[in-house]
């Protein structure tokens, strides 16, 4: 136990011996830890935005000319339990046809309702674009059903690009991880030089290079962990001072929380990432320095 | 306690720093090393306590081979030998306790052991009551016994101390000759390396002569020829 604690007061001590260099090396890791955070949260947020889209869109199943409709009615809610089943007749669909052309709608005279199929529409919330994918697999067999339209095009387009970010994201975070780790390190060999003194005096009395090492990998642990603290901490702070902004000017965003855009794992990640790159940082420096001397 | 067997050591293209060396230091002896500037006293010091590998030859310390010795081993050896250098090599940010507790810090004693045997040790070099002073704090004097104190407060088997009075006046000198005869008397083998002949005359010890890194005579005929 005192073992634990004379490593813990060694560490503090250097700590507080070389401010200079324990700011350098905290702020290095704040801003990586805040670059991947601000990348992390924005996927995240663009994620979850697109779960809320598909969620949003309705899946319509349109009808062969002379299918019932109301026994498709039927069928779509024992296919689909939980949502929002709703019959819509040709003359209905020429109704909302001609008010979603507005000042337009005179193009549609003479028109007769049975232009357009009958059709059920399927709603539901909070369903994510694979389950609206799986629900219009279902929904084809509707008896009388022509086609299924869930409208999703657009949206496995966009599922595909974020797919990429996620990839190119994570090649580019671990580079970033590197660089850090090679940053701080550099950064960490001029605390390990300022302490060459210290490092051959213990040598000199038996100390082995896990003693001396220890403090070392102490003091990159903890100032891993206060830049992860300080990147999360700013993290947070813009995320809500953000999010009010985004729910005004996005609609569908207005029921997104902190936690969807920066859960809690992720800021776990963040803190645990931060630790870890300190600790690289100061095992590569002071292994290279002990291989030395 | 150490053997040297054939030994040889060579910095790079440079003439050899030792040239087949070969002597004992046998169990509670107290022997100087001398010889001119270069003549390589500092360099065995180097070899015995595993700081340089030797380019050739043998060397037994406490019995074991040291170039067999597998580099996480060297640390336990290091802590049968207390060693002592002419710049003293103190922390000056650390109090002359912190400094002197180090030796004990390494070996995990029990912080309540390390005060005590600190205490013990500072009192035993006449620094007890200087022990929270930082070294630049201290005499030149005072800095070689705290560094005396640091040497032996882990109890050694042997001391090792290159020119450890090269900075201090007679009576200093005096002081920390009185340290190292009085732990030799205490049966630590000590080994001093030195180039000051009127030491050697003081004092009736065993004297091995190096120059240009041979033994050039081991015995008492140089402090003979030095009086």
């Amino acid at each position: 136990m005192h073992r634990l604690v004379l490593v813990l007061r060694r560490a503090v001590d250097a700590l507080r011996r070389g401010p200079f260099v324990t700011a350098v090396a905290v702020g290095t890791i704040f801003v990586a830890v805040l670059l991947t955070g601000v990348f992390a949260t924005a996927l995240t947020g663009a994620e979850r935005l697109l779960s809320t889209w598909a969620g949003e869109v309705p899946a319509s199943v349109y009808l062969a000319p002379g299918a019932d409709l109301e026994t498709a009615r039927q069928a779509a809610e024992r296919l689909a339990p939980g949502t929002k089943v709703e019959a819509v007749t040709p003359a209905e669909a020429l109704r909302r046809l001609r008010a979603s052309l507005g000042d337009q709608a005179k193009v549609l005279d003479g028109v007769g309702e049975a232009v357009l199929p009958a059709a059920v529409e399927v709603r539901s919330s909070g369903m994510s674009l694979a389950q609206v994918q799986e629900l219009a697999t279902r929904l084809r067999e509707v008896p009388g059903a022509a086609e299924v339209d869930v409208g999703a095009a657009w949206l496995v387009r966009l599922e595909t690009l974020l797919r990429r970010g996620r990839l190119v994201g994570a090649a580019l975070l671990g580079l970033l991880a590197f660089a850090t780790a090679v940053l701080v390190a550099n950064t960490l060999r001029l605390a390990v030089y300022a302490r060459r003194d210290e490092i051959e005096i213990m040598k000199l009395v038996g100390a082995t290079d896990s003693y001396i090492g220890a403090p070392f990998l102490v003091e990159g642990l903890l100032q891993g962990l206060a830049g992860a603290a300080l990147g999360v901490a700013a993290l947070l702070g813009s995320v809500q001072a953000l999010l009010p902004w985004l729910r005004r000017a996005l609609p569908i965003a207005g029921r997104l929380s902190r936690p969807d855009v920066l859960p809690t794992p992720l800021l776990l990640a963040l803190l645990a990432g931060g630790a870890a790159i300190g600790i690289v940082a100061s095992a590569l420096s002071v292994g290279r320095f002990l291989r030395r001397v | 306690m150490i053997q040297l067997f054939h030994v040889f050591k060579q910095y790079g293209a440079e003439a050899p720093a030792l040239s087949d060396v070969s002597l004992e230091v046998r169990k509670g002896e107290f022997v100087f090393l001398t010889g001119p500037s270069g003549a390589g006293k500092s360099t065995l010091l180097k070899l015995v306590f595993c700081a340089e590998p030797a380019s050739g030859g043998q060397i037994l310390v406490f019995g074991r081979n040291v170039s067999r010795i597998r580099p996480s081993g060297i640390p336990y050896l290091r802590r049968n030998v207390g060693v002592v250098f002419q710049d003293f090599k103190l922390l000056p940010d650390r109090t002359v306790a912190e400094n002197v507790a180090f030796p004990l810090e390494v070996r995990g004693q029990h912080p309540r052991e390390v005060r005590r045997k600190v205490t013990s040790a500072l009192r035993a070099v006449g620094l007890d009551h200087r022990m929270g002073k930082f070294p630049l704090a201290l005499s030149g004097g005072e800095q070689q016994r705290a560094a005396v104190a640091r040497a032996l407060v882990g109890d050694p088997a042997l001391l090792l101390a290159d020119e450890p009075t090269g900075n201090l006046d007679l009576d200093r000198t005096v002081e920390v000759m009185q340290l190292l005869e009085g732990a030799n008397a205490r049966g630590t083998t000590v080994v001093v390396a030195t180039h000051d002949r009127g030491l050697l005359a003081r004092h009736k010890k065993r004297i091995i002569a190096l120059e240009n890194g041979r033994v050039v005579s081991d015995g008492d005929s140089v402090r003979r020829a030095a009086s």
